[in-house]
């Protein structure tokens, strides 16, 4: 969605950046991508909001990237894209990386659209900030917008420092009337407020140091900006959700310690948002089974477990038990099954996505998600009857 | 009298000290057929690799791949890989810093996800891509990771090779024992690998040598035959180049977004 005058500048810029590149001798050059038709079938039936027990959607990604400059430059397009049935806040296109970067010996130049992810959780990335989440796609949040930014990375022996400024902020999309799931109100895209008085076009800055050390990775980061979470209050007038952007101070710590077979994570996090801090921290373990019975199969067994001291945050005292069945077949098939707990009340979930290549250029996912037992007062209880099965296949170019 | 046979136990005993012993004979030319391969500096290349079943059916994969040597005797090489197909794993990166008896360091960036992982490499005896290659057969022929035998010599081909035995020194790995012919060039001919069990497990046919920098014998050819499955892997080596200017900057974590989208 180019709604803006700043990404269509960005845009012209670099366009006007490809042509004057042109002259030079593209060293490398590479165009992928693929399509992908998605049904979902709920089996509850109709939805709570009158929402259909079917939906159909159209889902695509493409990947331009070339090397210019003698390979010292690269320039990268990845676009994705969704035509939904039913649901208008899923008919969108999103320019994921749209970006230019410089390599000199040290140090990286970068300008435009990116994803950067921080981090080393499966489940709960409480680090992770710089991208806005695109929850209308999820509500696990792990589908994300590109942020518009400049960035220089200096890398040296002990060491990665990047710098992050971000003149653009992006809106968190939610499920439109017509989504499933969707929160118990919509999301009234004309009431939005920021504790900034610059609003979108505060610039947010981050900074992050990360570094290997043996079997250590470790990553420090701070961001200030607007957070990334809006604070939802349903408007009695209107009966839709205001959203109110806060400014948000946040102090990361990843680590991951890889032990043969044995992974060891956690995150932790020090946020401050108006005048009241708190503290998160998220972690867990992850081992994997090679070669089960005596097969060329691994399974990977995976325990995490979120914490927070906002007694309002819905992930505050949160768990998951998974396993990742690889089949290291010809079809790359593999399972991932997790069971979501609440371990406040005793709320839980259950999902599974399963995949494997059907050609050389077809590919079949299959995801389900069963909501259990959920408790009235816990946040995700108004998705409670939008348990879902939804075939993917996706064709590759 | 006597001092004449003390004097003879003393020579025989001297002359049994400085004859190497099987094994010695064994790690000697394990080491310097290993040599023989290096001071490649750095290299490229585009790697074919060719799945085929019982049936005959066959599919092709393609990747890309840069390593560095090590010049520390105590460490290994680092490599990237780039995978080109099958396609929905276009765009996903591996960086490994191999060593020789722990365990490798490696990171894996997954485009779907956009984010670097830290992976566990403790299994050595799982296939790579769904081929008959294993991970641990990519440093096959780093004698350091070996207990060596010398068994005689064989004709190959019409070369005469030498036979070697070799056990794996490291954890983990998918074999008991290797068998293998090593022509009077140094180059690995053809190894026979045994499983947990002892069994003949498959063969690797090392073909197409080309001189590289005229020194290094390179094989651009892998043959692998699974005896027990029955499926086979050929992998191949094209526009491989040898020292083109890469250094260690090229092989860190935070450069391998340079190949990523």
């Amino acid at each position: 969605m180019i709604q803006n005058t700043f990404q269509r500048k960005i845009i012209i810029f670099f366009l006007v950046t490809l042509l004057h590149a042109s002259h030079t001798n593209a060293l490398d050059l590479k165009a992928y991508g693929f399509i992908q038709p998605e049904s979902s079938i709920y089996i509850n039936g109709d939805g709570r909001h009158g929402q259909d027990n079917y939906n159909t959607s159209l889902f695509g990604k493409g990947t331009f990237i070339s090397y210019l400059q003698n390979g010292d430059a690269k320039f990268t397009i990845s676009a994705i894209g969704r035509f939904d049935q039913s649901d208008d806040q899923l008919r969108y296109l999103d320019f994921q990386k749209f970006k230019y970067e410089y390599y000199f010996d040290d140090v990286t130049l970068k300008v435009g659209n990116e994803i950067v992810f921080w981090g080393v959780n499966e489940t709960f990335n409480i680090v992770d900030i710089i991208n806005q989440s695109n929850l209308a796609e999820n509500i696990s949040g792990t589908k994300k917008l590109g942020q518009p930014m400049a960035s220089i990375s200096y890398s040296r022996d002990y060491g990665t420092f990047d710098v992050y400024l971000m003149p653009y902020f992006r809106e968190r999309p939610f499920s439109g009337k017509e989504g499933r799931p969707r929160l118990l109100f919509e999301v009234d895209k004309n009431s939005i407020t920021y504790e900034s008085s610059a609003k979108k076009r505060k610039i947010d800055f981050a900074l992050r140091y990360s570094t290997v050390i043996d079997d250590l990775d470790i990553g420090l980061s701070h961001f200030y900006g607007n957070n990334r979470t809006p604070v939802l209050s349903p408007n009695p007038l209107t009966l839709k959700f205001d959203t109110h952007y806060p400014v948000l101070s946040q102090t990361g710590v990843d680590i991951q310690a890889t032990k043969g077979p044995w992974l060891y994570k956690l995150e932790t996090v020090s946020a401050k948002e108006g005048s009241e801090r708190h503290l998160g921290a998220a972690g867990g373990i992850e081992y994997t089974y090679y070669g089960i019975r005596n097969t060329q199969s691994d399974l990977g067994v995976i325990v995490e477990y979120a914490f927070d001291d906002r007694n309002d945050n819905p992930f505050n005292n949160e768990g998951i038990i998974g396993l990742r069945w690889s089949v290291n077949d010809i079809k790359s098939s593999s399972l991932l099954a997790g069971y979501l707990f609440d371990m406040r009340g005793n709320s839980n979930r259950f999902q599974t996505e399963f995949e494997q290549r059907i050609t050389d250029d077809l590919k079949l996912f299959l995801d389900l998600s069963l909501n259990g037992s959920i408790d009235e007062i816990d946040f995700t209880h108004q998705f409670k009857e939008d348990s879902q099965i939804t075939i993917k296949i996706a064709k590759y170019f | 009298m006597k001092n004449i046979i003390l004097v003879l136990i003393i020579l025989i005993g001297t002359k049994l000290s400085i004859a190497e012993s099987l094994e010695e004979k064994g790690y000697n030319i394990a080491k310097s057929s290993y040599e023989s391969g290096r001071g490649f500096t750095d290299m490229i290349s585009d790697q074919l690799m060719i799945l085929i079943d019982p049936k005959g059916n066959k599919v092709t994969r393609e990747i890309s791949a840069k390593s560095l040597e090590n010049l520390d005797p105590y460490d290994g090489d680092k490599n990237i890989t780039y995978f080109e197909t099958p396609k929905d794993v276009e765009g996903t990166v591996m960086l490994s810093h191999t060593h020789i008896n722990e365990d490798d360091d490696q990171w894996l960036y997954l485009p779907a996800l956009t984010r670097v992982k830290r992976i566990s490499s403790s299994n050595k005896s799982g296939s790579f891509m769904g081929s008959e290659v294993a991970f641990e057969d990519f440093s096959a022929g780093d004698y350091r990771k070996y207990k060596w035998k010398y068994i005689g010599e064989e004709i190959y081909e019409g070369d005469l090779c030498y036979v070697l035995e070799s056990y794996p020194t490291y954890e983990n790995s998918g074999y008991t024992k290797r068998v293998g012919l090593t022509d009077k060039l140094l180059r690995a001919r053809k190894i026979d690998f045994y499983d947990r069990k002892g069994e003949l497990l498959k063969t690797v046919f090392f073909e197409d040598y080309n001189l590289y920098g005229d020194k290094i014998w390179m094989a651009d050819s892998m043959k692998v035959e699974n005896h027990q499955n029955k499926n086979a892997t050929i992998f191949q080596w094209q526009n491989r180049k040898l020292n083109v200017g890469l250094d260690k900057k090229d092989f860190e974590k935070s450069s391998l977004m340079r190949l990523a989208d």
